[in-house]
């Protein structure tokens, strides 16, 4: 796969905001799948959804592409109303879970079912097989496919529209290493292009790496949104310092007890939570100690420690008002 | 509506299919023709039944000897639009393709409606074949036999030929209809098929047989063989055509609300 792209329409620089949803919720009998979800995705941006399998996000996908009903709320893709998806879904291209295709027709048929039936250019096919690079088994069933490849066709179907907004369920399921990398290049590009992409995954680190807007969902719940890079700016750094003599440990801790900073000993060495600066600090304090330190490293908080830290505290903030109604 | 048409030709065209579907539409009819040429004879005397049903010479030098064979078992085709309809719908819940087909035709009436044409045109064409194919084995069968087929091409017997197409290919559109009925509201071939067959032959049967003789002129297997034939004893043609439209309408209605308002 290669970042270039065969489009050439685009909604760049657009006032519209691509997805914005208010409240929306949907309830499948005694479960609530998804609880009063407010989204407001830039446009232009790949726009992350993440949260852990069950979490919500597949509904929510769903709910946006007019594939079930909501139960409450509203939300507007590309300025209309998921009430009219026949109103922007021409502009959207979509991979929805496991990429789903009639098995006894090649990769080619499949791509011809979809462009007849939304009346779109046929002439796309084969941009978008080669985008794939699927272009040499694009004459072969797909049921002699792998898992990857029918994930590529799930893409190149999405891209069949040129759309204004593409939405990716999970699209790195089944993908080799390098499969995961063209995958990302691929939605980098769209993004450059401006085109808008919404990705959800529950790997983390996969978000992470190609997403600079983020969405995260846990129980139904969005319990975060905005740019990646300020949500992680917003996570506790820490040091990290490793003393030559590991029986300075104790001693070392002690210094950062001293100026007010949380230590622990962890093997060989000392965890500290504090900024970036506390770095330099501590290595001034440590050679007037005597102590030599052989390693200092700044560490940030992953995604998924950001993840944690907040789904955590969104338990305790429910767990506390819980005990406060039985009070 | 046209773009759902055209999508789902795309998928009744690949070779397989039109092996599997023109070889079930074929099959009866023309083996039905052969039979009831081969064993035809020149004057039939009742043997208690151990031979099997004989036609005389005479029964098929009448213009309607032509399909003779093919209006006994056109029921027959429309059992397999029966099943070709409950399998094309149905599949696409089981396969998870519905969902990409809503993305690229939200208009859920349109796509249901243009994928139904295209199986009525499908099945159309399976009627077709299957009479055409009959008529020219019954052709080429009768002279060897001494039958003679003067009459076949008569005005009258083209009319009735023709009649017996129409009267083949709307059974076999309205067992399409109850087959894509069961088939978007059991969302599975391996359910919507068997339980199609099983009501449309042996249940129906025993109802009738069993426990409601009257039965036979409102069930719709039985108006649906009624309306192959061009009337029989259990219906008249114009009653099992006025039943059936009623039943299909409201069968059609049902599984068309069905679809627009479940969720994918």
């Amino acid at each position: 796969m290669t970042v270039e792209t065969p489009h050439t329409a685009s909604q760049a620089g657009s006032d519209v905001r691509p997805i914005v949803a208010t409240s929306l919720s949907k309830r499948y009998r005694e479960v609530l799948a998804v609880d009063g979800v407010d989204i407001d995705l830039p446009s232009g941006v790949v726009g992350g959804f993440v949260g852990p399998n069950g979490a919500g996000k597949t509904t929510t996908i769903q709910l946006l592409l007019g594939l079930v009903r909501p139960t409450g709320g509203t939300a507007r893709v590309l300025g209309e109303t998921i009430e009219h998806p026949e109103r922007y879904l021409r502009r959207v291209g979509a991979l929805i879970e496991s990429p789903s295709f009639y098995p006894a027709l090649s990769g080619r048929r499949n791509l011809e079912v979809l462009t007849r039936l939304g009346r779109l250019d046929g002439s796309r096919i084969d941009e978008v097989l080669a985008l794939v690079e699927l272009t040499e088994r694009a004459d072969d069933r797909v049921k002699t496919y792998s898992l990857g490849m029918k994930q590529r066709l799930g893409v190149a179907a999405a891209l069949l529209p040129d759309p204004a907004l593409v939405i990716l369920d999970e699209p790195t399921n089944g993908l080799d290493p390098a499969g995961i990398r063209e995958m990302r290049s691929v939605m980098r590009g769209l993004a450059d292009r401006g085109i808008t992409v919404l990705v959800s995954s529950h790997l983390l680190r996969e978000i992470e790496a190609i997403c600079d807007h983020l969405m995260m969902i846990d129980h139904g719940r969005i319990v975060f949104q905005g740019p990646i890079g300020g949500l992680l700016d917003a996570q506790q750094t820490g040091v990290i310092a490793t003393p030559e003599h590991s029986e300075d440990l104790e001693r070392l801790a002690a210094l950062c007890a001293a100026a007010g900073k949380q230590a622990r000993i962890d093997g060989d060495v000392l965890r500290v939570t504090a900024g970036e600066d506390w770095a330099a600090e501590l290595n001034r304090q440590a050679f007037a100690a005597g102590i030599t330190l052989r390693g200092l490293e700044v560490t940030r908080a992953t995604l998924e420690e950001a993840f944690f830290a907040i789904t955590d505290a969104e338990a305790a903030d429910d767990d506390a008002g819980a005990d406060g109604e039985e009070a | 509506m046209r773009g759902a048409f055209s999508s789902e030709w795309v998928k009744l065209r690949r070779r397989s299919m039109l092996g599997w579907g023109f070889g079930a539409g074929l099959f009866f009819p023309v083996l039905a023709t052969i039979l009831t040429i081969e064993r035809a004879v020149r004057n039939p005397t009742f043997d208690g039944g151990r031979h099997g049903i004989r036609i005389s010479y005479a029964t098929l030098e009448q213009p309607t000897g032509l399909v003779h064979g093919v209006v006994d078992v056109s029921s027959l085709i429309g059992l397999v639009a029966l099943c070709l309809f409950a399998a094309a719908f149905s599949l696409e819940y089981s396969q998870g393709t519905l969902r990409n087909l809503l993305v690229r035709e939200p208009r859920r009436a349109r796509l249901l409606g243009g994928k139904f044409l295209a199986l009525v045109l499908f099945i159309g064409l399976v009627v077709i074949i299957a009479v055409g194919v009959s008529v020219a084995f019954a052709f080429a069968l009768a002279p060897g036999k001494g039958i003679s087929t003067a009459a076949w091409t008569s005005s009258t017997g083209v009319n009735d030929m023709l009649q017996a197409v129409l009267h083949a290919f709307l059974a076999a559109v309205l067992y399409g209809v109850f087959g894509a009925a069961l088939g978007i509201l059991l969302r599975s071939p391996a359910v919507s098929i068997p339980v199609a067959v099983a009501y449309f032959l042996p249940i129906e049967a025993i109802i009738t047989g069993a426990i409601w003789s009257g039965g036979a002129n409102w069930l719709p297997n039985h108006l649906l063989v009624a309306l192959a034939h061009g009337g029989n004893g259990d219906s008249t043609y114009s009653h099992a055509l006025l039943m059936l439209v009623i039943y299909a309408a409201v069968v059609a209605a049902s599984a068309t609300a069905l679809f627009r308002a479940r969720d994918a």
